[in-house]
């Protein structure tokens, strides 16, 4: 496997994954910004992605143009098979540290 | 949602200029449908508010930054360096050099010249920076230094006052030895009767304990325990004994007897003390020679060649025995506007180090190192920038090769490390060629330095290596210029051949051409402004005459003897004795005291006979001449500068005056003309003649015969009749005034050098320049001639602008070394010969015909050329 998945990163990943096929930029900022109540801006979001596709967690592609961006494309994006991988062993891991840790999470409550 | 509501034009148009032709037009879309979305809920300055900040927030980041990288390579571009492109780099740049011949040959020749003062350099600073590192206990010695302060005057020693020492080792713990250096043993021993000068130390005895200069044989702890006993180095042993060992003789210096107690291996060439004898410091502790008594060395003025070296366990308290050397001091200090501290110098930091007075052995200061670097710049950078300005005008034959590269994905740092490739193995080349000048200029150099026997420049690893990464390095640095050029071209323009020419860079290459021959001129009319000052200087009225007067050194045979010999043959007309000759050596200066009680006056003075005036003719203005020894006794002739000093302005007034040297009076019985007693750097001052028979060392023979051989030979037979055993020495008079100014030659031995190597490289970029021009002309030159052209009118054409060039650098070179001879090198010389037309006409001359050879040799051939050839094909 490329690389580490980072927080922010595992973020967008999981949320492109809830879009399904239907991803793009604005749509992952705003659900991002909304869930997560943390202000993105989109350069830093498109970065991230970017990298993404680099360690090859995430394929894109271009839409058809519409009427709504001044006829601009929107370039969707969806995750790849090791993208998918990759956030299955990231939450294996978080799911053993959490059984491990379970006990002592709970005194601390 | 209003219509005409958009995002700020601004902000788009910044976006789609920095992203240029990369590929973001979804990204551009997602900011401006954030646009409209943060409408609804938002003011509409809020909104454009937030479409810049996104703007921005996209610009600056990896995302358009990648894109951006992708839209300006190929789709095949790779960023690793393959292995296999690196070996095509060096196939591409063999087939290059070979095919380019004529600019490969100029070019590496080019580099070669200006590289090679360099290795010079290289080489010359990998020696000084091994000084003193045979030492074993090198880091942890030290040497005390002084900075004195004198009435504003700030200077700085090597050496220290001595008695400094006695305290060290006595009230200081932490210290584990003190040496006490003084490089006052500069004499003659006396062996058999013949003189031999040595030169060396007197040192405590733990010097060789504390330094690692070995025994051949003797005891180094033992051997200058006593007063009065030296050791000398095997060199030294050879000298003075030959192979007779010398353990247990005793040799007499300055009228003391030394007991050699031990041979030394001769010391390194890398120490900073450089020496043939060491002896006991006790020996000048007793007081027992000259110059160097006991009550002095207790004073803190008196430093001149003392020094003191320390042995510290650690490097701990060097700050404390700092504060406490200027306590000592600060006890003295004060007085008289005298001020004086200490500090203490690492034995690495000796040399190469700070310019100190009265070092103890050959000072390599930094100051004077770096004007070594600066020349060799001088002469490098000019050559490696004819590199540069050659490969960028020959740039149109490399184009569609490039543009090609670039179309199959070559990424611009891949050019940029091809082209760094193909310079830095036309430098290694260069190199090879620059290694056999270095190989010959090497010794030259070593023969010009003051202190070249303290210096090695042979080779070993280390240098070799240092040599190939300096040829590594001139390659990058060369080839920055042109890579980067090549790699900025845009692959379209490429294929196409349109030259991407600037204005600029012809301009630039013009002021470099310009600046190559400034320097030829400023250094080739140094060696011309030189030479004449040299024959000036040697043609010079003395105010005596030279003319066939042979000096004989009369090597303690008697003087009077040598006459009546001498004067029995045909060929000597006359013959004078004297203790020094004229104009070439300083003469010994005395303190003259007035009777009258008041100041004493410095003059220089000089023993002569009865007929040396009229021999040298010297003119009296007034009195008379000596008569004999007996009755010239305490008699004195004086010259008008000494008149003026004490304030007679008549001559006559002067005769019968009285003065005393060491209590003994003197009369003056005659007044000479004005001559110069010493070289022309130094001005005519005070100047006296006495009459001493003891003191002649040269006889001085006027020949009247043409046939100087067979003279010799009478003299020499002459010479070994009368008991002689010693080898005839004699001189002719001018030739020993020729050769006191032989030192006339290092600077034009230098200049010449450089000047050579400054032409060279000037005419190398000159007629690269040269041949790039007309060959692109080629065409043209046809045409013109086909339409009824001149040949004559061709060669104007093609050469004006290029003579123009050399016209320009002789007006900006001839005001500098003008002023740089005025005012800078004139004043080391009293009397000053005035420059003249002349020899910057020569120089000149000299320029100009190199360079003008070189613009005909190519403008001419082109001009020339059948214009059938030349236009036949396209």
């Amino acid at each position: 496997m490329k690389g580490f998945i980072g927080e922010f990163e595992e973020l967008v990943l999981l949320t492109i994954a809830s879009f399904g096929d239907q991803a793009y930029g604005v749509i992952i900022k705003d659900d991002i910004e909304r869930r997560a109540n943390r202000s993105v801006s989109i350069g830093a979001l498109h970065s991230t992605i970017t990298r993404l596709e680099e360690k090859g967690f995430v394929k894109s592609w271009l839409g058809e143009p519409t009427e709504e961006r001044g006829g601009r494309r929107k370039r969707y994006f969806e995750l790849t098979q090791t993208g998918k991988a990759g956030l299955h062993q990231m939450k294996n891991l978080r799911d053993e540290l959490w059984k491990a840790s379970g006990i002592n999470l709970e005194l601390a409550k | 949602m209003k219509k005409e509501i958009k995002p700020p034009v601004l902000a788009d148009r910044l976006f789609e200029r920095y992203c240029r032709n990369a590929q973001i037009e979804d990204l551009h879309g997602d900011v401006e449908e954030l646009f409209y979305l943060n409408l609804k809920t938002m003011p509409i300055w809020k909104a454009k508010v937030y479409y810049w900040r996104q703007v921005f927030s996209l610009m600056f980041s990896y995302a358009v930054k990648r894109r951006k990288k992708n839209a300006s390579t190929h789709a095949f571009a790779s960023h690793s360096i393959n292995l296999g492109m690196v070996s095509n780099y060096f196939l591409i740049a063999s087939r290059s050099l070979v095919k380019n011949k004529f600019f490969s040959i100029i070019n590496i020749i080019g580099l070669a010249v200006g590289m090679s003062v360099c290795l010079l350099l290289i080489s010359f600073f990998s020696f000084i920076t091994t000084y003193d590192d045979f030492h074993a206990e090198r880091n942890n010695i030290y040497r005390v230094i002084s900075k004195t302060n004198y009435k504003t005057e700030l200077k700085e020693w090597a050496s220290a006052p001595s008695f400094l020492a006695h305290h060290l080792k006595n009230d200081h713990t932490g210290i584990d030895e003190v040496v006490r250096v003084n490089a006052s043993l500069n004499s003659d021993v006396e062996i058999d009767n013949n003189k031999i000068p040595i030169s060396g130390y007197y040192v405590d005895p733990n010097f060789l304990s504390v330094f690692t200069y070995p025994l051949v044989t003797g005891n180094k702890d033992m051997a200058l325990q006593k007063p009065n006993t030296i050791v000398i180095t095997e060199r030294a042993v050879k000298k003075l004994f030959g192979d007779v060992n010398p353990v247990g003789e005793a040799i007499k210096i300055n009228n003391v007897d030394f007991e050699i107690t031990g041979v030394l291996e001769d010391h390194p060439k890398n120490s900073h003390m450089q020496f043939e004898a060491l002896a006991s410091y006790q020996s000048i502790e007793k007081g027992s020679l000259n110059g160097a008594d006991n009550l002095s060395l207790s004073n803190l003025k008196e430093f001149r060649d003392e020094y003191i070296y320390l042995l510290l366990p650690n490097a701990k308290n060097i700050h404390q025995l700092e504060s406490y050397l200027n306590k000592q001091a600060s006890k003295a200090n004060g007085i008289e506007g005298y001020n004086i501290a200490f500090e203490l110098q690492k034995l690495e930091d000796i040399t190469p180090g700070r310019a100190l007075s009265n070092s103890i052995g050959p000072a390599w200061d930094i100051q004077s190192l770096s004007a070594f670097i600066f020349i060799a710049l001088l002469i490098l950078l000019p050559a490696s920038f004819n590199y540069a300005n050659i490969s960028i005008a020959q740039s149109l034959k490399r184009m569609k090769e490039i543009g090609l590269r670039k179309m199959m994905g070559g990424l611009q740092q891949q050019i940029f490390l091809q082209f760094i490739i193909e310079t830095i193995i036309i430098s290694l080349i260069s190199l090879g060629l620059s290694f056999y000048l270095f190989t010959l200029i090497r010794q030259e150099f070593l023969a010009m330095l003051v202190s070249g026997d303290a210096i090695s420049l042979d080779l070993n690893m280390q240098t070799i290596l240092y040599f190939v990464v300096f040829a590594v390095l001139v390659g990058l640095v060369t080839g920055f210029v042109p890579a980067y050029y090549f790699s900025k071209l845009n692959p379209v323009q490429a294929m196409k051949k349109t030259p991407v020419r600037k204005a600029s860079g012809f301009a630039f290459r013009k002021s470099l051409t310009v600046f190559q021959f400034v320097l030829s001129i400023v250094f080739i009319t140094t060696v011309v402004i030189q030479l004449s000052q040299y024959r000036q200087t040697i043609n010079y009225d003395f105010g005596f005459q030279q003319e066939n007067i042979l000096d004989v050194q009369l090597q303690e045979s008697d003087p009077d003897l040598l006459r009546n010999e001498f004067s029995k043959l045909s060929s000597v007309a006359q013959i004078s004795m004297s203790s020094n000759v004229l104009g070439v050596e300083g003469v010994p200066p005395v303190f003259l005291k007035n009777l009258n009680g008041t100041d004493s006056i410095k003059v220089f003075q000089m023993f002569i006979d009865e007929y040396y005036l009229s021999n040298l003719g010297l003119t009296l203005v007034a009195g008379r001449n000596f008569t004999s020894n007996k009755l010239s006794n305490n008699k004195i002739i004086v010259n008008e500068s000494f008149l003026e000093k004490i304030g007679i302005n008549d001559p006559s007034l002067a005769l019968g005056q009285l003065f005393t040297i060491n209590d003994q009076p003197q009369e003056v019985i005659g007044v000479v003309l004005n001559f110069h007693y010493a070289p022309l750097d130094q001005p005519i001052e005070s100047f006296m003649f006495r009459y001493d028979v003891n003191q002649f060392r040269v006889a001085n023979v006027k020949v009247a015969s043409n046939d100087m051989l067979e003279t010799l030979t009478e003299m020499d037979a002459i010479w070994r009749m009368l008991g002689g055993e010693k080898k005839f020495i004699a001189h002719f008079f001018e030739e020993e005034i020729e050769e006191a100014y032989s030192n006339y030659f290092v600077l034009v031995k230098l200049c010449g050098f450089l000047g050579f190597l400054a032409i060279t490289i000037s005419c190398l970029g000159l007629l690269g320049m040269v041949v790039l021009t007309v060959d692109s002309k080629i065409k043209e030159i046809g045409i013109r001639k086909v339409m009824g052209a001149s040949t004559h009118g061709m060669v104007v054409m093609l050469s004006k602008d290029f003579i123009k060039l050399i016209f320009i650098a002789s007006c900006i070179a001839l005001p500098i070394t003008y002023l740089f001879f005025d005012q800078v090198y004139m004043r080391t010389q009293y009397y000053k010969i005035p420059i003249g037309a002349t020899e910057i006409l020569i120089s000149l001359g000299i320029i100009m015909s190199f360079g003008f050879f070189t613009i005909l040799s190519q403008t001419m051939r082109a001009a020339q050329a059948n214009p059938v050839d030349t236009l036949r094909s396209e």
